[in-house]
């Protein structure tokens, strides 16, 4: 006899174990870190620079100089690049991000060598012709056109403005006339400039076997590549927002696109792991409070979240929801309420145990497969400076945070008067 | 290669079992035959609202997803017009409570007024949020009743308008389980680090005594062949014109199903494919054009959609566009170019197979097809297309009469 209305037994999930890279200093100074797992035939490697937009004196040149790459070499023309790649079924990725830069290949282990060697022709000697400029400015300036069009777009935008100001790093976009601006001479300079072996980290991922490392050592660890120096990154000025509510009309809006956050603090601080576990609580899973009372309950959204977002020098916290137009007013009360009930209210311990679990299955799943370990290197790269053992720590105070100390972290850090709002709707909600 | 074990009960219900040790997680995956062909035309939507509503609690067990969180599990679902797939993952350790909740929910739903009631506003939200309230975010509620006359196909899993979703009943949603989720009509797999014998007791305990169902639905016609150009214009606030263009394709199971995928490869795969170096960098026509099938199980839809340089016209980029086709109706491809698609798909192909939730969702969607081991022919399968299958399969599908087109301009 099966007694359906009785829940299996359950075994709580005791261990995490992050295990490390393994990491190997080559010849010429660069880092590589290898993470040699899975079991299929497939492989990554990421190049990592210290060259976000943090970096750059003028909007979407740290963009353009990683974009760009791949469309010409001395020796191969964009064509000829993108045909070599495509002929051996490897996919490649550039791009800029607000602190780091990556260049990335996908590749069969079985193609690793020509996939390689063309990626090391690609980074170190691009020429940004200028007709492949042009064609980038063209085909990039209309999509990010159609990309504005968007209530969610305009809402992040609004909303970050107003958390770290429209010209910090952080803070600042780039609208489709800036593209007229950028000029061959600028990709070059900052080409030379970040992209070098000396500011260049590499994270080989996949089923590898000594060879392969052995590959990536000759190509990229040998001799010194490059005249980028060593940046370890810039001074950006703190900005001192004043505004705590954000309107943006957008007549035709069906949905209304709303964020409400905060600026808050990097994956370093003591406070981090609680604060996560605290936004988790709060929208960070299907069964939170937000997804609970806004979608589940009230029906006002397809889905309602919160979020821990970190950079190198800050982090915000933001919960970001579109809702049925009419629904705005008592969307962003509902926020306020569920915010002030993690203040007064301790979480129950059957809640407490469900987002508990929850967490240590997204630990488990956050290092299934190779792939997924080497995000989660990339990042304790980015943010972390590699210590090993942030995610073990961060598992043990997950398992270890009591009701009274998420109150405590959700008045510290969550009073409503801090929090900006951004609402893009049809008509203002403040 | 995927090794598999399979095994039926005696209601009708398939399992198969792929033991994969790389991995302390498994995924249960349990697709029900069941998308939006096989909907009434009046209430479409009707798949994927249920969808929602399968969260919604069932008969034994109150709340769904909160067992799977205390299990330290994950877990979510789509719909699409021929399936509706759910699939968890969770520690080994807690394969059981997949069991529980999984068959509870095969067993009955709870079927709560206001679990109906919030769905409704959910997906209408989601209908919002997805299809109107995106700059062309309705083309597919345009195009599929282009291309579509009587074929179920011819509106999207969303359905054909918020007005279905939000006047179902409880009786319409009642009924809509009993004639389509089953035992017989669903297909299990579990993929992880498991015994296939330890998964036949879990399944005979926890599926066995679910009756088989009388699994009844509309007929769905077969789209008589297209043989006149169909054409729609409209006018939106977007900020570019944007054209659609529509083949009638073959079925999944047809032979010319991979060197019809190639095809599209060909013309729109990767950056050194022709649509992006004839038309977007060499005669500079378009800023984005891309070319795919919709892969759906009877037969699809081979798309074209572009966004054209601005002061080029629509009339100008179809024209470059049919050229292109032509080009591949009337020249051999060379083998190289074959050659290399080919590895662009074995490679896209063999990634999908790094994960074990991936795994599970194809080996239940090729068993549904016919034979589970199916996934494990595909490659070869595509090897096997010969350029004149290419030129063979363009003559067939790139022609006027076979097209529809939408000229999508900003107002």
């Amino acid at each position: 006899m099966t007694f359906r209305n009785q829940a299996p037994p359950l075994k709580l999930q005791g261990n995490f174990k992050f295990t490390p890279p393994q990491i190997l200093t080559m010849p010429n100074g660069c880092k590589l870190l290898v993470v040699s797992q899975g079991d299929v035939d497939v492989c990554r490697v990421d190049l990592l620079f210290n060259a976000g937009s943090r970096y750059q004196n003028q909007k979407l040149v740290a963009n353009g100089t990683f974009s760009l790459m791949s469309e010409g070499t001395a020796k191969h023309t964009s064509q000829q690049i993108s045909e070599h790649f495509d002929y051996w079924g490897s996919f490649t990725g550039f791009g800029a991000d607000k602190d780091y830069a990556k260049a990335t290949a996908y590749s069969l282990t079985k193609h690793l060598d020509p996939t390689l060697d063309m990626m090391h022709e690609i980074v170190t000697c691009p020429l940004y012709p200028v007709d492949e400029l042009n064609e980038w400015k063209r085909r990039r300036k209309q999509s990010l056109a159609v990309e504005l069009e968007k209530a969610s777009t305009k809402s992040r935008i609004g909303f970050f403005n107003a958390l770290y100001g429209e010209e910090h790093p952080y803070g600042a976009f780039a609208i489709p006339s800036d593209f007229e601006l950028i000029e061959q001479n600028s990709l070059m300079h900052y080409h030379k400039q970040f992209v070098g072996s000396k500011n260049c980290t590499i994270v080989l991922s996949g089923r590898v076997s000594d060879a392969h490392i052995a590959k990536v050592q000759s190509v990229f660890g040998s001799d010194s590549w490059g005249d980028a120096g060593q940046s370890n990154g810039n001074q950006i000025a703190e900005h001192q927002g004043n505004e705590q509510s954000v309107f943006i009309e957008k007549v035709d809006a069906l949905q209304s696109s709303i964020r409400v956050g905060r600026k808050l603090f990097t994956r370093s601080h003591p406070d981090y792991p609680d604060l996560a576990v605290v936004s988790t609580i709060l929208g960070g899973y299907f069964g939170s409070r937000l997804m609970k009372n806004i979608r589940e309950d009230k029906g006002y959204t397809y889905g309602i979240g919160s979020y821990f977002l970190t950079f190198k020098d800050s982090g915000a916290l933001v919960i970001s929801t579109e809702v049925g137009e009419q629904f705005t007013q008592q969307t962003l009360h509902e926020i306020t309420k569920e915010i002030k009930l993690l203040q007064n209210e301790p979480v129950g311990q059957d809640e407490l145990l469900r987002v508990q679990s929850y967490l240590m299955g997204e630990a488990l799943r956050s290092v299934n497969g190779p792939f997924a370990i080497a995000d989660n290197v990339l990042s304790l790269f980015y943010f972390n400076n590699l210590d090993f053992e942030f995610y073990n720590n961060m598992v043990n105070l997950i398992k270890s945070i009591t009701p009274n100390r998420i109150m405590e972290i959700a008045n510290k850090w969550l009073q409503v008067d801090d929090l900006v709002r951004c609402v893009v709707a049809k008509s203002n909600p403040f | 290669m995927v090794n598999f074990d399979r095994f039926s009960l005696d209601n009708g219900l398939r399992v198969i079992v792929h033991k994969d040790t790389s991995t302390p997680l498994v995924s249960v995956n349990l697709l029900y035959n069941v998308g939006s062909k096989h909907e009434h035309p009046n209430r479409t939507g009707f798949a994927h609202l249920f969808e929602h509503l399968m969260f919604g609690g069932s008969v034994n067990i109150p709340n769904y997803d909160e067992p799977i969180e205390l299990a330290s599990g994950m877990n979510n679902a789509f719909t699409s017009t021929d399936i509706t797939n759910y699939f968890i993952t969770l520690p080994k350790g807690n394969i059981e409570t997949a069991f529980w909740l999984e068959s509870d929910r095969m067993l009955s739903l709870a079927f709560s007024q206001k679990s109906l009631d919030v769905q409704k506003s959910v997906v209408i939200e989601e209908f919002n949020q997805r299809y109107l309230n995106q700059p062309y975010g309705d083309v597919w509620l345009l195009l599929r009743p282009l291309a579509y006359r009587v074929h179920s196909y011819r509106w999207p899993t969303i359905g054909k308008k918020p007005a279905h979703i939000s006047s179902a009943t409880l009786d319409e949603v009642k009924s809509f389980f009993y004639s389509n989720y089953g035992p017989n009509n669903a297909i299990l797999c579990i993929t992880g680090n498991v015994e296939t014998d330890k998964i036949k007791a879990l399944s005979q305990k926890w599926f066995g005594d679910i009756p088989k169902r009388n699994i009844v639905r509309p007929d769905i016609a077969k789209e008589p062949k297209q043989t006149q150009q169909r054409r729609l214009e409209v006018k939106r606030k977007v900020p570019f014109n944007s054209i659609y263009i529509a083949f009638h394709m073959c079925n999944k199971l047809h032979p010319d199903y991979p060197a019809t995928d190639l095809l599209s490869d060909i013309l729109s795969n990767g950056k050194s494919s022709r649509f992006f170096q004839s038309l977007v960098k060499q005669q500079q026509l378009f800023n984005s054009i891309d070319a795919f099938i919709t892969g759906d199980i009877d037969e699809g839809l081979f798309v074209i959609t572009g966004r054209p340089v601005d002061g080029v016209s629509l009339a100008q980029a179809e024209k470059a566009v049919f050229a292109e086709l032509k080009q591949l109706s009337q020249e051999l491809a060379d083998d190289y170019e074959l050659r290399k698609v080919k590895n662009r798909f074995e490679s896209t192909f063999t990634f999908g197979l790094t994960s074990a939730t991936e795994k599970a969702l194809n080996l239940c969607y090729h068993e549904l097809l016919g034979d589970a081991n199916m996934l494990n022919q595909v490659v070869k399968k595509y090897r096997d297309v010969t350029p004149n299958d290419i030129k063979r399969v363009a003559n067939e599908l790139f022609t006027q009469e076979n097209s529809s087109v939408l000229h999508y301009i900003a107002e």
